[in-house]
């Protein structure tokens, strides 16, 4: 392996990484606030990416602007999903049950797509998407950095939302400790509420940074599904900080991997890792403690 | 697997019968209006995915078939005789499809059959008609498997099976002056028998030509991320690179490859360049990128002219690849026929179709076609390339809409 190599695949496996973080912070919410397995995560990835996309060829303006539209939408889309199908479910069967509601959700997103937007394989074109900045010889990419620093911002937003406002120790109380959370007054229902609708308002940036990089189709949430819910076990469940560095450890790792050994074997790194992980700590490497109760 | 796939499909068979016959009608026990004893036409039996997985190129297949019929019929039909279709929709299911043709064969006496759409239904379908004895001529079953399976009775409808598609690249290729010859070619091929196919055809020619073989990496059809296959093609720096491609890989792969400025001097490319929507994933950067196609409606061969001009007045737009095998499956038909003057279900017949095909060559939509024993066709697909912003024919010469650009401007 050549030196220019090396760096460049680090490089590379470090924007994927940071993708991933984002992709997955959504998904280590859910289970946090309300023990739910979000299978629709990707799905609506996907549909966030599909509206840029689609927004981006009605209006011709850059796809991010479809954020100021999308996040508060996805907002409003997850409290509402929250309140009126998953806090129906029967609290001793929520985990297993959430896996099948969510599931059929991402069915019915997938095939919404398909009708409206047909089967065909769509990519957004943009005039910097070739683009890249030479930095020691390696390439970086303008859009896997424009979705890299979206990420960034969006994970510092969520960290700064969870730790210094009202609304983000009330969030933690409540995913620490429901009862407790109650006792002292929290209306923890719409607090969940409000939980679920930051996970999905974070589908809406992660599915608008994939979409800047990547040819979309409305069945590609099944290949995002898999290595995203092994980043939050991996990072243990309901750890944003422990989703995001098992993120970046998995995308370098793949990156790495890939060019000794191909990408069908540095695919299961995912798998492999997940695998080593349940059974030499099962809770997770990172944040651990909530995961330890189940 | 097609040993076990053919014990198991009696009793399939009459599984779906039993599940279907209350609602569809199914397996012959009401088939009224059938093809029997009409001497004044000729009934073609096809069975075509029109619901499931394949019904988007199965519909297309459909088209193809029906205005090859209809345009038969207008000008004075085959052997005298007028043509009718008896299309049944197999749902996309190989075992369905094997009981299409013994339905379409042993109940509706039909004169002949075309074969239906992929790989995977093509190989069963094939086994019936062989049981019986029909020729079969398919238009879509380019894979490998559907020509080692012992089939005497099977014509592929199409210029070239995967492995050829590259031919007329690799000719023009081996015949550039030594100074001009790319040394080192990198291959990036999907993990499936087809795409993969493609470019280990023009692998192997040119490793026969000394052209060193640089970087070969194979992905699972799942891959969407491709940084890290174009950081190791860029990192050999290739003067051609060769993808065994269908089509989002492709798109990824070529943006990829940009990002990180990588600039060959040839880059050729499976499938996705054909597609409509290729240039609109690409941008601007399309320009030099080479691909074979099966079919172009740009082709010069008078057959072809024929067919564009009556399919766009019956459908008002030009044909795609699909329809074009799907005619050139009639076409194929038809000449056998004309020549064994024979339109009927017995042995004697189908043997004299099939014996003249051996030997035939047949002028068509994609040019003159003829077969190896296994039914392999013998020609080669038309390689195409976009100049001035469009995709143009440049290979072969005498087809060609544009020159050949052998060092591709940068993208």
């Amino acid at each position: 392996m050549s030196g220019s190599l090396l760096l460049q695949s680090v490089i590379l496996g470090l924007l994927l990484g940071g993708l991933y973080a984002l992709l997955a912070a959504g998904l280590t919410l859910y289970f946090g606030v309300m023990r739910v397995v979000m299978i629709a995560h990707s799905a609506f990835l996907i549909l966030a990416a599909y509206l840029a996309w689609w927004f981006q060829r009605e209006t011709g303006l850059d796809p991010l602007l479809s954020l100021v539209v999308t996040v508060p939408l996805f907002f409003v889309v997850g409290f509402v999903m929250q309140r009126l199908l998953l806090a129906r479910l029967r609290p001793a069967t929520l985990t297993m049950m959430s896996v099948l509601l969510t599931f059929a959700i991402a069915l019915t997103i997938e095939g919404l797509l398909g009708y409206v937007f047909s089967g065909t394989q769509r990519r957004i074109q943009l005039d910097y998407s070739g683009s890249s900045l030479e930095v020691f010889g390696a390439n970086i990419a303008v859009v896997k950095l424009i979705a890299f620093g979206l990420a960034a911002v969006a994970l510092l937003g969520l960290w700064a939302l969870m730790k210094l406002t009202r609304f983000g120790q009330a969030l933690r109380a409540t995913i620490q400790h429901p009862e407790a959370a109650r006792l002292l007054g929290i209306n923890t229902d719409r607090i969940a509420g409000f939980g679920f609708g930051l996970g999905l308002a974070t589908a809406a940036i992660g599915g608008t940074a994939l979409s800047l990089d990547s040819t979309i189709y409305p069945s590609l949430h099944w290949h995002w599904i898999g290595p995203l819910m092994a980043i939050i076990v991996i990072g243990g469940l309901g750890s944003i900080p422990g989703a995001a560095i098992a993120a970046m450890l998995l995308g370098v790792s793949q990156s790495l991997l890939q060019v000794p050994l191909g990408t069908t074997w540095a695919q299961t790194v995912f798998y492999i890792a997940l695998f080593a992980t349940l059974m030499v700590r099962p809770q997770g490497f990172f944040g651990g403690r909530l995961a330890q109760r189940f | 697997m097609i040993g076990n796939r053919k014990t198991r499909r009696g009793a399939l068979a009459a599984t779906a019968c039993l599940a279907l016959a209350t609602s569809l009608g199914a397996c012959g026990l009401d088939s009224g209006g059938s093809s029997e004893g009409n001497d004044d036409e000729i009934v073609i039996g096809v069975s075509l995915p029109l619901t499931g997985d394949f019904s988007e190129p199965g519909k297309g297949v459909q088209r193809g078939y029906e205005a090859w019929a209809s345009y038969v019929n207008d000008n004075g039909g085959l052997l005298g005789k007028q043509v009718r279709l008896e299309i049944l929709d197999d749902q996309s299911s190989a075992d369905r499809v094997a009981s299409d043709y013994e339905k379409l064969i042993n109940q509706e006496k039909v004169d002949l059959i075309f074969g239906p759409f992929s790989t995977r239904l093509v190989v069963p379908a094939a086994q019936v008609a062989k049981d019986y004895g029909f020729l079969f001529v398919e238009p879509a079953g380019a894979a490998e498997e559907v020509f080692t399976q012992g089939f005497d009775n099977l014509f592929y409808a199409a210029p070239a099976i995967a492995d050829d598609h590259y031919n007329l690249l690799a000719e023009e290729i081996i015949a550039m002056p030594e100074a001009e010859r790319p040394k080192t070619a990198a291959y990036a091929t999907m993990d499936d028998p087809f795409a993969q196919g493609t470019a280990y055809g023009l692998k192997d020619k040119l490793e026969a030509a000394g052209i060193r073989t640089v970087a070969d990496e194979v992905y699972p059809p799942n891959t969407t991320d491709f940084s890290s296959i174009a950081a190791k093609i860029a990192d050999t720096e290739a003067d051609i690179v060769v993808g065994g491609t269908q089509y989002q890989d492709a798109v990824n792969l070529i943006v990829a490859l940009q990002q990180l400025n990588f600039q060959p001097k040839m880059a050729a490319f499976s499938t996705a360049p054909t597609n409509p929507e290729f240039p609109e994933a690409i941008g601007a950067k399309t320009e030099g990128i080479l691909s074979p196609t099966g079919y172009t409606p740009d082709a010069t061969y008078p057959e072809n002219q024929t067919f564009v001009e009556y399919y766009t007045e019956m459908h008002g737009g030009p044909p795609a690849e699909d329809e074009a095998n799907a005619w050139t499956t009639g076409e194929v038909v038809a000449a056998a026929v004309e020549a064994s003057d024979c339109a009927d279900p017995s042995p004697e017949c189908q043997q004299q179709l099939i014996d003249h095909l051996r030997e035939a060559t047949v002028d068509t939509v994609v040019g003159p076609l003829s077969w190896d024993a296994e039914g392999r066709p013998e020609s080669a697909h038309l390689i195409q390339q976009y100049v001035d912003g469009k995709i143009r024919i440049v290979l072969p010469k005498d087809q060609a809409e544009a020159d050949f650009v052998a060092v591709k401007p940068a993208w």
